[in-house]
């Protein structure tokens, strides 16, 4: 069976830790490289976090640090959801490897051209280094097949009410990667806020028996915290990173459309807004397939499956 | 008690049925009148409501208003109502003349004078309402509600992200929203689900009515019919008349306290009502949001309004 070429692109961050682990404890990815940027946490604390994870998990996917603040303006980090390592909650031993010399540009850039086939990107934090590899490499677009990415919500916003905080962070990186023609694949909170994980199936991973599905659940334990604020009135925590691995493993659980997206780099509410064109006021052409909804057990199975396959 | 009300007005085909069924309502004190620019230029907006006013038999005062809104070159919807704004419907030259004080004189006289109890129904971009209360602060106490219609906190109609009275105007709702003054926003979540089938246009006793008045407000419906059916709706679109029927009958709309913000410097976003849903940012609600309707009761009392005229 081929396995589907990806690059992971994000900011562990306990949904990105989540998700990362997804995809190597899938059958159907072929990992070839993890970078990281910054948002959930600062770049020194992002790469941490993913080394230690991956070294948990026993898999040694080349790991390279990417940008180290957006693309113009200043870094905006989430330590009220992550905590102050990022990453707080499981006890996780330091890193048992050193990334790559390389950074992620350097790294992304290499994969891409040298490979035969098309690799799929998939970020699940903000998109400072997709926006810096497609704007400083542009003749690599080819050898994308697509990026799947968790951001943006055609409807709200939960970092401010016009904006999801991926996009928010470095809306000027989100309108490179929305304006590149590379077919982009939008995970935003219109699906991850449909991906609920309860406190019964947290259980379940811990009840795996292995240190994977403990860790999964220690982090899921620690992430549902942020989620009881009154205003969600959320009754679980969204999964939101782990729905676009989740994409890129077995797109038939979700339901999407395409739309012509754009995203508001101006606005003062609106700041990092994806406008979506549902009624195709614009008459452009569509370039973002919009996820609006999914098979939620479904996908906590596929979760499930996954980190099984784990130690 | 009569309730005191001014409407403020771009009539407009939705404006003059709102009209119409305002003036057949014998719950509203209609203190005056007042027009702004919007769908169509003032001087348009003006001479359609006043001639509307004086061939529906009524002496109710009619004050000219602002010509272009606070800060921005006025936009128009000629393409939805037409170059006369009335939708190709022709209508007696009015015996009355308008009003000697103009639409911010009008409201501050009149706010002063119903000693708290005036309410606002701004069915238009709403240039007067913010010019009023910046002109009069003092009315910020004296006006005990602004049911408007206008924004949508999904999806625009004038562009993806806005809809068009606030997108004509987005200083001004940004004023008034933010005004203290209590505010229900009947905005599109409402209004594209208050329409009239064909069926139920037909079932109104003016629709085989001979005499002058019924047949113009027939040629009016048939209209909206028209458009609304063109733009793919399910029947006449009645966005005005919602906001005037809420306010004889406050259980029509369902309706949840939100804080609003209106976006006036993003480019792609300009005019979008943005809605705290999460409580993401501790500001107060400044505003009902209208969420649902009770379709089936709005079309009786629109029908009961409009049967009138042929009693």
């Amino acid at each position: 069976m081929r396995k589907i070429p990806v690059i992971i692109d994000c900011d562990p961050g306990h949904d990105d830790a989540i998700a990362l682990i997804i995809a190597l404890g899938s059958d159907m990815l072929d990992v070839r490289a993890v970078t990281t940027c910054a948002g959930n946490q600062t770049p020194d604390k992002t790469l941490n976090n993913a080394l230690r994870v991956l070294s948990f998990i026993e898999k040694r996917p080349v790991v390279a640090q990417g940008a180290l603040v957006p693309i113009m303006r200043e870094l905006m980090i989430a330590p009220e959801v992550h905590g102050e390592s990022g990453l707080d909650g499981p006890e996780l031993p330091p890193p048992a490897f050193a990334p790559s010399s390389k950074n992620a540009d350097e790294i992304m850039h290499d994969i891409l051209s040298h490979a035969s086939e098309k690799i799929t990107l998939i970020p699940t934090g903000p998109l400072t280094n997709i926006g810096i590899l497609l704007s400083a490499h542009p003749e690599i677009k080819d050898k994308i097949e697509r990026i799947i990415l968790m951001g943006g919500a055609a409807v709200g916003g939960n970092w401010t009410p016009g904006a999801e905080f991926n996009i928010l962070v470095d809306p000027e990186a989100a309108d490179i990667v929305f304006k590149s023609g590379v077919p982009i694949v939008m995970c935003g909170l219109d699906v991850t806020h449909k991906a609920m994980i309860f406190k019964d199936e947290t259980e379940k991973f811990r009840q795996i028996g292995n240190k994977t599905g403990k860790l999964v659940a220690e982090l899921l334990d620690f992430f549902d915290l942020f989620h009881r604020k009154e205003g969600f009135g959320f009754a679980g925590a969204p999964l939101h990173d782990p729905c676009a691995v989740a994409y890129a493993i077995d797109p038939s659980l979700f339901t999407s459309k395409d739309y012509y997206v754009e995203i508001e780099t101006k606005g003062l509410h609106t700041l990092g807004a994806t406008v979506v064109d549902f009624k195709n006021k614009k008459g452009l052409a569509h370039n973002a397939t919009v996820v609006l909804d999914l098979d939620r057990e479904k996908f906590i199975d596929l979760m499930y499956r996954a980190v099984k396959n784990l130690v | 008690m009569k309730v005191p009300v001014i409407i403020d007005c771009d009539t407009g085909v939705d404006d003059a049925v709102a009209l119409i069924c305002a003036l057949a309502s014998d719950r509203l004190d209609i203190r005056a009148i007042t027009t702004v620019a919007g769908n169509q230029t003032l001087d348009k907006t003006s001479v359609n409501t006043l001639n509307l006013v004086d061939f529906l038999g009524s002496r109710v005062r009619v004050s000219k208003g602002a010509d272009k809104p606070l800060n921005r070159e006025l936009v128009t919807a000629a393409r939805v109502h037409g170059s006369c704004g009335l939708g190709g419907v022709e209508l007696p030259k009015s015996r009355q003349d308008f009003y000697h004080k103009n639409a911010v004189e009008t409201i501050a006289e009149e706010a002063l004078a119903a000693k708290g109890e005036l309410q606002i129904i701004a069915v238009g971009p709403l240039t007067n309402i913010a010019q009023a209360i910046l002109a009069y602060p003092s009315l910020k106490g004296s006006i005990k509600r602004i049911t408007l219609m206008g924004g949508s906190i999904d999806g625009g109609n004038h562009t993806p992200a806005a809809e068009f009275n606030i997108y004509v105007d987005p200083e001004a709702a940004q004023v008034v929203m933010n005004s203290g003054i209590p505010i229900v926003m009947v905005g599109l979540e409402v209004t594209e689900k208050a329409y009239l089938t064909r069926e139920e246009i037909m079932e109104l006793s003016l629709w085989h009515a001979k005499d002058d008045r019924n047949i113009a407000i027939k040629a009016l419906l048939e209209n909206m019919l028209e458009i609304c059916i063109m733009f793919g709706y399910k029947g006449a679109v009645m966005h005005d008349p919602l906001a005037l029927c809420h306010v004889l009958d406050e259980s029509l709309i369902k309706t949840k306290a939100m804080n609003i913000q209106v976006e006036t410097q993003g480019e792609i976003t300009r005019g979008k009502t943005v809605a705290d849903r999460y409580r993401v940012t501790d500001r107060k609600p400044n505003a009902l949001v209208g969420l649902e309707i009770d379709r089936i009761r709005f079309v009786e009392l629109v029908k009961e309004l409009l049967n009138k005229y042929s009693n």
